[in-house]
């Protein structure tokens, strides 16, 4: 008996060793799900991250790569669906306390933190990230300047620092001060942009180079618009950020900018991972859906699809012919031309979002037939049948086909409408330059973080500017302007409390027809057979996790 | 002519390439009494009877129906779901229109430019060849490009001369001014080799003005380098025209072209390869057809210059 007491006691002990080796982050062992650890996958991408820089990097190929190397104050949680909105902590020891005036956010920084490179992580570190992403001109970088207190003058050169970043490297406590309240905040501060690099880190790109960071991941090995590598970092294991996982295995990105030979590979298993933000092309589709069908799935993504109407120009400017557009939209068609990966809809906020209405669409079933007759006959009493209307749109499938639909259906129910497309790298910045004044087109608009005031700055009078002008129907409309104003500096996590005010935005936003919403966009979860498929998060905000992807 | 009409390979495609025209002159009363739909008509969540069986015009994966070879959807349907057939149709009306303009605005330039270049010489000669020189050094599809791309979106505004960026003649305008130099410069050669013939001299020993001379004498002995130069300039405007099309410089949508049908179906090969062959094989019929006959008129005008060898 005694023997046998030693004897698991002695197991214990082994056991309890093992299990505190583990949570030290061997790289071979730093699994918090108990998968498979170790080995290479590859990871296929569309179109080439504009920048692996941190502060530089905004598009969503960036973010894939850069979120998981860079983790900020505050991060998302690695889970699936509205778990996967939740801040958490990242290199601060807790979620901030925040003055009763909603303009001060106090944080601690982690004790023992240290970069991929082995140096340790300072409290100052976090003023020179935030310094380093404005003047090195991060895509959302109005995102810190307009909000922390003394960010524009120093993005303007009148002052060497931020005035309202105040930190302390002996106790790691960081204090930023607000201009004003702004509810979304620490979701500003999740973004890779604010993810801390070490002081004196360039201040240039370097995005061939990119510097060492907190995270799962390094980058290396980049080869311009061709490959880059991720690779396990040796000092990070799923112990240094609870809820931040190691990483399991290395990657291999790899630039295919041809979609057929992307979904090919894939499906052919010697790529491992295809990019979400692709399309499968149509004819692919059903041969994917047969022989990949553990293997793939459609993940419902919180962005939507529309077509602005400038409530400034004719014939938009009259509500009926708005409303003639709204009704006149089969929603249905569209989603066949976006190859089915769209959700029918007819409200400005995508399913996901808080504050998306759950009442009926006030201009018909967005899954049943349209009301042409209606629309037709809203037309002939504005009075502006036969009005010359040009449709905008981008080049790339299916945005040229929404288009070429959409033009279809104006000359159908009165209008006379032609075409514009440019090309997608140039479509925003020609429709955003206010001398355009474009009458109508296509609009695509995914979160950046999970809060509605995100998508409402497309709808807010302030975002009409001469250039980069975001409001494209120019909406100045006092009721949307005051919801704003009230709803804004709620903060993400108290946005339960303002949700019904959001549906009810949101709704009054669709009875005005401001925009013509058509769906919310669905994209594919594609992976080859040697990737644990059940165990890969899909995220809602960066989408694929690479950070738990495992081989079987 | 009488050379031409023995030339039975010539007189086939010449043939052909009329029937052509016929067929894409006749697009409406296809689109309106066979098809019974427009060129920009879409069906996308409609369905069609084919082999007693209601198939999707577009399925709900957005692959569209092949050729049903009825009346609707002869040719099949894109992925708007818009009848292939009479968009080929319209398509061809489009593109053998901006042809035939952007050949008549090339010919315009470079007889007036390469016979005063000719038959002037000196100054004149030297600006005007420099000019034909400039354009010329541009390889053609760039230069097509970047006028059209630059003019696709704004259009063309010059005062009293305006195209807005829909207008068919844009892309004819373009094409147009890209291939003058290639037949402006053998026109002045030509010219300048006439001026100096005996009947120019008696012309101009008779007090005839250079402008008397230059339509009286030099243009009239110009005729056959220019008739054999046209269908050359119709075929490769035609080609010109579908590759600024396909990318984006000519046609504008919803326009139909031969060359924005390839470019729209491009993506949905292997499943949906109609889009892409229908408008091909239409383009190459159209361009091998002139071709082959502005080969045999070629031939029948200047026979010692016989480079094509015979079927």
């Amino acid at each position: 008996m005694h023997r046998t007491l030693r004897s698991l006691l002695g197991l214990s002990l082994a056991l309890a060793l093992f299990a505190g080796l583990s949570a030290c982050g061997s790289s071979s062992t730093g699994s918090t799900t108990g998968g498979t650890t170790g080995g290479t996958a590859t990871v296929l991408m569309g179109t080439p991250p504009d920048s692996l820089d941190p502060g530089l990097g905004a598009t969503t190929q960036s973010y894939e790569a850069t979120w998981i190397t860079y983790t900020g104050l505050v991060t998302y949680a690695h889970a699936s669906g509205e778990a996967g909105t939740k801040l958490i902590p990242g290199l601060a020891e807790s979620l901030p306390s925040v003055s009763s005036d909603g303009k001060t956010y106090t944080f601690t920084l982690r004790k023992g933190l240290v970069y991929s490179n082995g140096a340790p992580v300072k409290a100052s570190d976090f003023a020179y990230t935030i310094q380093r992403a404005i003047k090195l001109g991060w895509g959302d970088k109005e995102l810190l300047t307009e909000n922390i207190a003394g960010g524009e003058a120093f993005d303007k050169g009148k002052s060497s620092s931020i005035s309202g970043i105040q930190t302390d490297d002996a106790t790691g406590r960081i204090t930023v001060k607000l201009v004003a309240p702004y509810g979304p905040f620490l979701n500003v501060l999740a973004f890779p942009a604010a993810g801390l690099v070490p002081s004196g880190t360039a201040m240039k790109s370097l995005t061939n180079s990119p510097p060492p960071g907190v995270g799962p991941y390094e980058i290396a090995s980049v080869v311009p618009n061709k490959s880059f590598a991720l690779t396990r970092n040796p000092h990070f294991s799923s112990s240094t950020i609870p809820g931040v996982p190691a990483g399991h295995v290395d990657l291999n990105v790899k630039i295919v900018s041809n979609n057929q030979s992307e979904a090919e590979q894939v499906l052919d298993n010697t790529a491992d991972v295809f990019d979400y933000n692709d399309s499968i092309p149509p004819t692919l589709i059903s041969q994917v859906e047969s022989q990949a069908s553990g293997r793939y799935a459609k993940e419902p993504t919180v962005s939507g699809e529309y077509f602005f109407l400038n409530t400034k120009a004719k014939p938009f400017d009259n509500p009926l012919a708005r409303q003639a557009v709204n009704y006149a939209i089969d929603k249905r068609a569209l989603q066949r031309l976006d190859s089915g990966m769209l959700d029918p809809g007819c409200f400005f906020l995508p399913v996901g979002m808080p504050g998306h209405p759950t009442s009926p669409c006030p201009y018909g079933d967005p899954n049943a037939a349209p009301n042409l007759a209606k629309a037709k006959e809203l037309v002939r009493q504005s009075g502006l049948a036969g009005t010359p209307v040009t449709v905008w749109g981008g080049s790339r499938a299916p945005h040229k086909e929404f288009v070429d639909y959409y033009a279809s259906v104006l000359n159908a129910i009165g209008f006379k409408a032609s075409e514009k497309i440019v090309a997608d790298a140039q479509y925003y910045q020609t429709v955003g330059n206010l001398s355009t004044n474009p009458q109508t087109g296509w609009l695509s608009f995914s979160q950046d973080f999970p809060n509605p005031i995100d998508f409402y700055q497309l709808l807010d009078a302030k975002s009409i500017l001469p250039t980069e002008n975001h409001n494209l129907s120019q909406v100045d409309d006092p009721h949307i302007q005051s919801e704003i104003a009230a709803l804004g500096p709620v903060p993400s996590s108290q946005l339960s409390s303002v949700v019904g005010r959001w549906q009810a935005l949101d709704q009054y936003n669709a009875q005005k027809a401001y925009l013509a919403p058509f769906g919310y966009d669905e994209v594919p979860k594609f992976f080859s057979d040697r990737i644990d498929f059940g165990a890969a998060v899909f995220h809602p905000v960066y989408g694929n996790d690479w950070s738990t992807l495992q081989l079987k | 002519m009488r050379a031409v009409a023995h030339d039975k390979v010539a007189l086939a495609f010449g043939a052909l390439f009329v029937a052509i025209v016929v067929l894409c002159l006749f697009a409406p009363v296809y689109a309106q009494d066979v098809a019974h739909t427009g060129p920009d008509d879409n069906h996308i969540t409609e369905t069609v009877i084919v082999d007693g069986k209601q198939v999707d015009v577009v399925s709900p994966q957005g692959v569209p129906i092949g050729p049903t070879w009825k009346g609707r959807f002869l040719l099949g349907a894109d992925s708007n779901g818009r009848d292939v057939a009479v968009r080929l149709l319209y398509g061809g009306r489009n593109s053998l229109e901006i042809a035939a303009i952007a050949t008549l605005i090339t010919m315009v330039l470079a007889v007036l430019l390469g016979t005063l270049a000719g038959y002037l010489r000196g100054f004149a000669d030297g600006v005007l060849s420099r000019l034909f020189d400039l354009v010329w050094a541009y390889p053609a599809v760039l230069l097509g490009v970047a006028l059209g791309v630059a003019l696709a979106v704004g259009g063309l505004n010059l005062g009293l001369f305006t195209l807005h960026s829909g207008s068919l003649l844009l892309p004819a305008f373009v094409i147009g001014i890209v291939f003058f130099p290639y037949v402006a410069k053998p026109l002045r050669a030509h010219a300048l080799s006439l001026r100096e013939r005996e009947f120019v001299d008696a012309a101009r020993v008779m007090g005839s003005s250079p402008l008397r001379i230059m339509v009286g004498e030099i243009l009239p002995n110009l005729t056959s380098t220019i008739i054999v130069f046209v269908p050359l300039i119709v075929a490769n405007a035609i080609l010109l025209e579908a590759g600024l099309s396909y990318l984006g410089a000519g046609v504008q949508d919803p326009n139909p072209s031969w060359g924005t049908m390839i470019a729209d179906g491009i993506r949905l090969i292997p499943g949906a390869i109609h889009l892409v062959l229908v408008p091909g094989v239409m383009l190459v019929l159209t361009v091998l057809s002139v071709n082959v006959f502005a080969d045999g008129v070629r031939d029948a005008l200047d026979p010692k210059a016989i480079v094509r060898g015979r079927f």
